[in-house]
């Protein structure tokens, strides 16, 4: 087990306002360099965009940010604590970072009920009572509640998307990471997903969000970062980037998708 | 020979021997094959978790084993045990039927170890880094979520196993240890009627596994439709 008080070490400069720092991020799958050095911030109740081609290594920075890929090289401050430290415990971390997949990864061997409530009494957040009190709370929100006791596998695409939103949310994160949460779904389920996300957003939660709906991207982000080949190429607010980008990548890039 | 003796002989074996077959042979064949599968399934179990470990040498040592386990054939580590562990724990006086369950339960370590490891490595990755996300580490990961599911993969094919091993057993009878192929053997001794005891024990074995492949497949529709 790691040592927990380490965790809890913050770094003696750290600015309250920013929720994650990187610093010089370098990330190498064998020989190719996905991740050249990045250096980003992301501040409280700030709502940022990742944009780019694929393979420019977006959904890449994104895992790093929560440790589920190690990066190579460079630091990752979250709460000013540098969960790259191997004496850092991530799970404790992890908690307070929510994260939605591209493939929604709802748990096909549980109730939609208990892919809610089995993180928050697991890790002894929560008793079982109040993390249920809870699912049904958030269940309702999303317009899922009549589907509390089915089976994940009986829901539709965009009904396990959101009921993966939740499920992340019942830790009541601090930040919320979302991985091409619409990549995946039909058409007609997009709109369902991008408006729960949109009504969290509007409650005040930090939310990083790699994406291909540009315009979903404009119209809820504070800051848009366009990757391309491990850097961030550009960035700056949504109107800047989408309609005056300055860069010759990016205007390539958003002349093809827009 | 006609096909009305056959008839006839085979049921004259019957009449005087069925308790050979159906008593002793098939009891000592299912005994064999139940022990070989249940300890093997919680070897093959430390064995899959052993080979997905961190530790190098762990893994390399587990490796090494099921390979050369599943490269040699099932009879000469028959032999292998039933000359070695008498000599190695004199003081035990190990008897044959021990010594034979043993060498199975070994066998069917190695290929059940795959069973198991294979079932997990099946279960969607994306499974693992949801758990992981929501901060659960790597061991209620893997029970809560991964095992889980991985046991819909490998019930059936440990089902499957338990087959192979019923007709596996075939060859403990080399060392008469009594099993249905043995009671062949003691019948075909007694009444010089080989073919018809062959078809006797042919019958039984096929029930057997027959039933219990058809077994295996309800369950496996069963877990189909619990989806």
């Amino acid at each position: 087990m790691s040592n927990n008080t380490n965790s809890n070490i913050v770094t003696s400069s750290w600015n309250e306002d920013v929720v994650i720092r990187t610093e010089g991020l370098v990330k190498n799958f064998g020989k190719l360099q996905v991740l050249k050095g990045i250096n980003e911030e992301i501040k409280k109740g700030e709502v940022v965009s990742i944009i780019g081609p694929s393979g420019s290594g977006k959904s890449t920075f994104l895992r790093c940010l929560n440790l589920l890929e190690q990066p190579t090289g460079g630091k990752i401050f979250f709460e000013g604590v540098d969960i790259t430290d191997p004496n850092v415990d991530i799970n404790l971390h992890r908690q307070k970072m929510g994260m939605v997949f591209q493939q929604f990864n709802v748990f096909p061997n549980m109730s939609v009920k208990e892919n809610i409530t089995m993180a928050p009494v697991l890790l002894k957040k929560k008793t079982q009572e109040e993390a249920d009190a809870m699912a049904a709370d958030l269940l309702n929100r999303v317009g899922l509640i009549e589907k509390i006791n089915e089976r994940p596998t009986r829901l539709s695409g965009g009904q396990k998307q959101r009921l993966a939103i939740v499920r992340a949310l019942a830790m009541e994160p601090n930040v919320m990471l979302f991985d091409e949460p619409t990549s995946a779904l039909d058409p007609e389920m997009v709109g369902e997903v991008l408006d729960v996300i949109k009504r969290l957003v509007k409650g005040g939660m930090t939310t990083v969000i790699v994406t291909h709906e540009m315009g979903f991207a404009r119209e809820v982000s504070d800051r848009v970062l366009f990757m391309d080949e491990g850097i961030i190429v550009e960035q700056g607010k949504p109107e800047d980037i989408f309609n005056n980008p300055k860069e010759a990548r990016t205007q390539s890039f958003l002349s093809k998708v827009l | 020979m006609t096909f009305q003796t056959f008839c006839e002989n085979i049921v004259k074996i019957m009449v005087k021997y069925w308790d050979v077959f159906l008593i002793k042979g098939l009891s000592i064949t299912i005994s064999l094959s139940i022990i070989a599968v249940f300890f093997g399934a919680i070897l093959g179990a430390l064995l899959a978790l052993g080979k997905m470990s961190r530790f190098k040498i762990l893994r390399g040592i587990i490796t090494a084993f099921i390979e050369i386990i599943r490269g040699t054939p099932i009879l000469l580590q028959l032999y292998l045990f039933y000359f070695i562990l008498p000599m190695a724990l004199p003081a035990l006086n190990i008897e044959t039927y021990p010594s034979i369950a043993i060498a199975l339960v070994v066998n069917s370590s190695a290929y059940v170890s795959e069973v198991i490891r294979s079932g997990i490595q099946a279960v969607d990755k994306g499974q693992t880094e949801a758990a992981r996300s929501l901060g659960l580490n790597k061991t209620q990961t893997m029970l809560k979520v991964v095992l889980p599911q991985a046991v819909k993969n490998i019930l059936p094919a440990l089902g499957n196993e338990f087959i192979m091993i019923i007709k596996e057993t075939s060859l403990a009878s080399t060392f008469f240890v009594g099993d249905l192929m043995t009671s062949y053997l003691t019948v075909r001794g007694a009444t010089f009627l080989a073919i018809e005891s062959l078809f006797i024990v042919g019958v039984i074995y096929f029930v057997l596994t027959f039933a219990l492949s058809k077994l295996v497949g309800v369950y496996e529709n069963k877990l189909k439709n619990a989806e």
